[in-house]
């Protein structure tokens, strides 16, 4: 069955005719070209699919395209302003939060919403809501490092942001 | 040729040159590759783990919306085979005939123009099975067991003398599970074909051999078969071979005549693209009152597929690490119906350094002699085997900074007497003298009019750094700035590359590298040596000195001539020069190469009421010889000791003992450490340059996880005064 959906991601409306299988994840890299999402699983266990939907974190892989009529997506093509690096982005390359990069984008993904959220009150809440993106490389403790940073540098006002 | 700075041990720790790629989601994964008419296939795998397909209906499948092809054995080409590696043997070109030998064995591969299509028809292909009895136990008696299957047996002295009459002996076997390597990234292939041209995208470890494999297995010529890669998302040893799927996705490709996409599903990446075989290992030690080792006997079994070989020696290092008169090694493997035993990060070591360390720990108790005592009594000064001086060795020193980092004299000897709270603590350590690996690599390095450099060979960089690191070798040895230094890997037009294996690629490549760079200032010489404009007439390679791209004199640095000013002055637009490696000869050099060295020291923490165990905190220092980019390599270590506190106390592939199904095969079953796992890890660099290449270095993509199987049982058994055996350490075998 066919479908017509559009998608608005990183601010840009697109018009797709899509299989009504397709999921999100599938619809931003197969249909948009937009490859930084990454699928690691397909089966919502490993974060690597992470996206924001509305400014909350959403697994792309468990989300029909379909259902995302009307929904601001933000995938991590749409971070970066002006070929200037968030925040968070910039704090992975200086604590070298990565290896292969390949679970990167979920990781960061779900560190700017985790931020956002005030979540990110200390390196055992950092850890905790960060246990949702596997990372086979073990880059965990300077994932943690990172985010760490980018707390300190928002301010004790990032509880309320 | 000097260079203008003194190089120090540990090399400035700068950030990955390809991290803005990464970060943005730029950085481009075989998955992410696309052709305008790209079709896709799914594929479809045997449910059972020996016997024959008796029945194969496609029929529904073929009429599925979209498919494109059904491949079987029913309609599938006759296949070549590829020819063994230099380290591993090639696992045969799937669809070739009916009999299945493991659960997993594809029988089927749909090809369509949607992902979803081709999924949806691969289910609806009928398969039946004359299923036989899968032999699945490591003590099946009708099993073949192949003895000394590595040719790295060895026997010093009397061992079985040498016990018998040792004032002390201990004696125990360990055991340790299957475990799936498991990259984030899923394996894919996209192949394309051009007439008998053939490009290719794969998640590789090895792009020249995957392009020498293809070529074989489809009788073309290699010049015509190319290999991409730019980016892996991990590969831990499961890129090292050409995978079945790899052939059938080109396959599929050449029956449809269209590019095609095959990306295997997270269940598909435990069957298909090997696993970390379990082990069973005997260790036997005899030792004098004082703590003397008199003898080690060490045999291991671990398990094997029906077809080809896996490098896996659990019970070989056990010979150089400890100076010990009488040692016996013996490996053993056992051909069962089970899915493709395979490297992963840190073949062999990993197992056979549990059996061992944890061992050591055990008759450190017999003794009564402190575990870090223990070893720096039985250090071993040369190395054993060859009785020649190591290439590099400061295990001592290893020891000695991270018990102080750690804390370790603070350590009470008695099990269960340190406590805070409800809390047991618990202090472990292992020692790790890990194996020598280098082979053959080559690379070019040219030079052009803007001062740039661009460096250039077929390897990959799985996550260790090998982009980063490489442009800072070059710019060292052709003294620019690193920005003016790119390095090129991920595609086989390039030289011939090394793998990315056997923590060797930096030791092969850099040599590589190294010579690529000299022979490259000797072409700059041999562009200037009749000149009589140029200061640098006539000079010989080792009478010049580099720096800020430029070539002058050594001692008179007004005497020379920067790199673009000869190009121009000689009307070239670039100069590129070549290098290769091979590795020395130990008995020329009278060294015998030396791997990284290493010492981990673990606490854990025991909630005994809760049944709760935690890692609270791990001190790693490593000998890794000259380390060209401290942040990448302490990433390195860091993420290999995760990998190893994942293989000590939460991985374990379960086979059903019935079916040969591989029971728990999606991340949510299979248990690997998430951030909240993992605590503080420490990591130093002790040493100096390893002796045995020119560039000094060692491998440290392996070593990180290497020692924390044992360090966390040790630490466990000084929490809690139980002992446990058997990997990994989960909270039933503990309460």
């Amino acid at each position: 069955m066919r479908v017509a959906v559009t998608l608005t991601v990183n601010g840009v409306d697109h018009r797709l005719d899509l299989d009504s299988r397709v999921t999100l994840l599938d619809a931003l890299r197969d249909g948009l070209g937009l490859t930084g999402t990454k699928k690691g699983c397909d089966q919502g266990a490993c974060g690597a699919c992470t996206v924001m939907a509305d400014g909350k974190r959403v697994l792309s892989c468990l989300t029909l395209a379909a259902q995302c009529e009307g929904r601001a997506i933000t995938t991590v093509e749409g971070l970066a302003a002006d070929g200037v690096l968030h925040p968070v982005q910039e704090a992975f390359v200086r604590h070298d939060a990565f290896q292969c990069g390949y679970c990167t984008s979920g990781q960061i993904m779900s560190a700017v919403c985790l931020l956002a959220e005030g979540r990110a009150g200390s390196d055992a809440e950092i850890r905790e809501f960060m246990s949702g993106n596997l990372c086979r490389c073990g880059a965990y403790p300077n994932i943690v490092k990172a985010i760490r940073e980018v707390r300190d540098r928002m301010g004790a006002g990032d509880r309320d942001a | 040729m000097t260079i203008v700075e003194q190089l120090d041990l540990v090399g400035e720790g700068v950030d990955r040159v390809d991290g803005p790629l990464k970060v943005t989601g730029a950085a481009h994964y075989p998955n992410d590759f696309s052709f305008p008419d790209l079709a896709h296939a799914a594929l479809v795998r045997s449910t059972v783990a020996a016997g024959r397909i008796s029945r194969l209906d496609t029929s529904a499948a073929q009429a599925s919306p979209g498919v494109l092809a059904v491949i079987t054995h029913q309609n599938a080409p006759s296949l070549g085979r590829a020819s063994d590696t230099v380290i591993l043997s090639a696992p045969p070109p799937p669809l070739q005939g009916d009999r299945i030998l493991h659960y997993g064995q594809y029988v089927a591969v749909v090809v369509a123009g949607t992902a979803e299509e081709a999924t949806a028809a691969a289910r609806r292909v009928e398969a039946e099975y004359e299923a036989t009895e899968p032999l699945l136990d490591l003590h099946d008696p009708r099993a073949e067991v192949l003895t000394d299957p590595f040719e790295l047996d060895s026997s010093r002295g009397d061992a079985g003398a040498a016990l018998a009459s040792a004032e002390v002996t201990f004696e125990a076997t360990y055991t340790t599970v299957d475990n799936t390597n498991n990259p984030l990234g899923l394996f894919t292939t996209v192949a394309a074909w051009d007439g008998e041209a053939l490009t290719v995208h794969d998640s590789t470890q090895w792009p020249d051999a995957l392009r020498t494999a293809l070529a074989q297995v489809f009788g073309v010529p290699e010049s015509g078969v190319r290999v991409l890669v730019p980016f892996v998302g991990g590969g831990f040893g499961a890129g090292l071979r050409v995978w079945p799927h790899v052939m059938l996705a080109a396959l599929a490709a050449r029956t449809v005549g269209r590019p095609v996409k095959l990306v295997l599903t997270r269940p598909e990446m435990f069957t298909g693209v090997g696993h970390r075989t379990a082990t069973e290992q005997r260790i036997k030690i005899g030792a004098t009152r004082d703590g003397r080792l008199v003898a080690i006997d060490h045999e291991s079994t671990t398990t094997l597929q029906m077809e080809g070989d896996n490098f896996e020696p659990c019970a070989s290092g056990t010979a150089y690490a400890y100076a010990c008169p009488n040692v016996s090694t013996r490996d053993r493997q056992v051909r069962l119906n089970v899915t493709w035993c395979n490297s992963m990060r840190a073949p062999g070591e990993a197992q056979g350094n549990f059996a061992l360390e944890s061992a050591m720990d055990e008759l450190s108790y017999e003794l009564g002699i402190d575990p870090l005592e223990l070893r720096l009594r039985n250090y071993a000064e040369s190395q054993p085997q060859l009785g020649l001086p190591w290439s590099s060795k400061a295990l001592r020193e290893c020891y000695e900074v991270g018990a102080e980092r750690f804390g370790w004299s603070r350590r009470l000897p008695e099990p269960r007497s340190m406590r805070d709270g409800d809390w047991l603590i618990g202090y472990g350590l292992a020692g790790v003298s890990f194996f020598w690996f280098q082979k053959p690599c080559e690379a070019t390095a040219t030079l052009r009019r803007d001062g740039t450099a661009l460096v250039r060979s077929a390897v990959t960089d799985i996550g260790t750094g090998t982009y980063t690191v490489m442009a800072q070798l070059s710019a060292e040895l052709l003294g620019l700035d690193l920005p003016r230094v790119t390095f090129e890997l991920g595609d086989t037009d390039l030289p011939p590359g090394v793998v990315a294996g056997g923590s060797g690629l930096t030791a092969g490549l850099g040599s590589a590298i190294h010579a690529a760079c000299r022979n490259l200032v000797q072409a700059f010489l041999d562009t200037v040596r009749d000149d009589p404009t140029s200061p640098l007439a006539g000079c010989a390679v080792d009478e010049v000195s580099i720096g800020r791209g430029r070539l002058h004199r050594t001692g008179s640095p007004e005497r020379g001539e920067a790199y673009t000013d000869i190009l121009v002055a000689h009307g070239l637009t670039e100069l590129s020069a070549h290098g290769a490696s091979t590795p020395a000869d130990s008995r020329e050099v009278g060294l015998a190469p030396a791997g990284p060295f290493g010492a981990k020291f673990v606490e854990v923490r025991v909630d005994p009421d809760l049944g709760l165990l935690r890692v609270a905190r791990v001190v790693s220092v490593i000998d890794a010889g000259r380390i060209l980019n401290e942040k990448t390599a302490t990433s390195q270590i860091i993420g290999g000791t995760v990998g190893g506190i994942g293989m000590a106390m939460f991985e374990e592939t379960v086979t059903d003992p019935g079916s040969g199904r591989i029971a728990n095969a999606t991340f949510g079953d299979y248990l690997i450490p998430v951030n909240a796992d993992i605590p503080d890890i420490q990591v130093s660099f002790v040493g100096r340059p390893d002796r045995f290449n020119p560039v000094g270095v060692k491998g440290v993509g392996e070593i990180g996880l290497v020692g924390m199987g044992a360090a966390i049982a040790n630490a466990v058994h000084h929490a809690t005064g139980r002992r446990i055996r058997s990997l990994p350490i989960t909270i039933d075998k503990l309460f």
